[in-house]
């Protein structure tokens, strides 16, 4: 998997995994999104667009993501998840707490 | 609910599907170090299985490939968590597991054996911890995706068998 990390001008971070999201790279998902908050990003949107693979690692990185920025004052949003990764959301029940947006843009948009 | 999930796994049926898949000449087959590293061959062999069997639907090949990674997961790091604890592992006794995949007309299946610690389960009882927890979904995970989630422990070693049912 690589990961992506860009910051907008509008301060939010977007995080782009490509690839799987499996034990070995949800590690590193996890750094990187601590890394963010600790930084003072807690905006952060998770593009799921060229996900091809998750697993409840991947998963556990992303809650443990979303717990982080909650508790810095911010928020963690996922977007444009495969069709993979939505099966897994619906599997879970998590697809209410990770409610998919349709786009990076708009994500922190309501 | 999944065949072995009605009762303590060890206790329920043996799939009659693991007699075929010893005599498929079709079966794809891989011994090897139970490390985090060889996942990524383990999703290529989903990839040969999936392209050369086009009658798994994209929905069961998400299913199961995820319940897949799970289980392999789980012996993984049950394997680590047994070496980490050794003050110096020899190599030639590394934690090892095997995998075989097979898929027929009916069904996609898949099983896994290692040699590691005894696995402590009830397949009756599998339910998603609550939903802000970062861990202790894989095993429910797989068994709400599966047809046939089945666990039994012989001689030493854990032995899995998963299924997907076709149409």
């Amino acid at each position: 998997m690589e990961l992506d990390v860009s910051t907008r001008d509008d301060g939010i971070a977007v995080v782009v995994p490509r690839g799987r999201l499996n034990m070995v790279s949800a590690r590193q998902l996890k750094e990187t999104l601590s890394d963010l908050v600790a930084g003072g990003s807690a905006r952060i949107v998770v593009d799921l667009g060229e996900t091809t693979f998750l697993d409840s690692s991947g998963l556990g990185a992303l809650i443990g993501g979303l717990k982080a920025a909650r508790q810095a004052g911010g928020d963690l949003r996922v977007a444009r998840p495969t069709p993979a990764v939505v099966s897994v959301f619906e599997l879970t029940n998590l697809d209410r707490v990770l409610r998919a947006r349709e786009s990076v843009e708009t994500a922190f948009d309501a | 609910m999944p065949e072995g999930a009605g009762g303590r796994g060890e206790e329920a049926g043996r799939p009659a599907v693991l007699d075929e898949l010893a005599a498929a000449p079709h079966r794809l087959v891989l011994s090897a170090v139970a490390d985090p590293e060889v996942m990524d061959l383990v999703h290529s062999m989903l990839e040969h299985l999936f392209t050369h069997n086009p009658q798994v639907s994209d929905p069961v090949r998400v299913k199961f490939e995820m319940s897949v990674i799970e289980i392999l997961g789980n012996i993984v790091e049950h394997a680590y968590a047994h070496d980490s604890a050794l003050p110096a592992v020899d190599p030639s006794e590394a934690r090892r597991f095997e995998i075989q995949l097979l898929a027929t007309d009916r069904e996609v299946v898949a099983t896994l054996s290692d040699n590691g610690m005894p696995v402590s389960l009830d397949l009756g009882d599998l339910s998603m911890p609550d939903e802000l927890a970062e861990s202790g979904r894989g095993l429910a995970l797989a068994a709400s995706a599966l047809d046939t989630l089945w666990f039994e422990r012989v001689e030493g070693r854990n032995h899995w068998c998963l299924a997907c049912n076709l149409g």
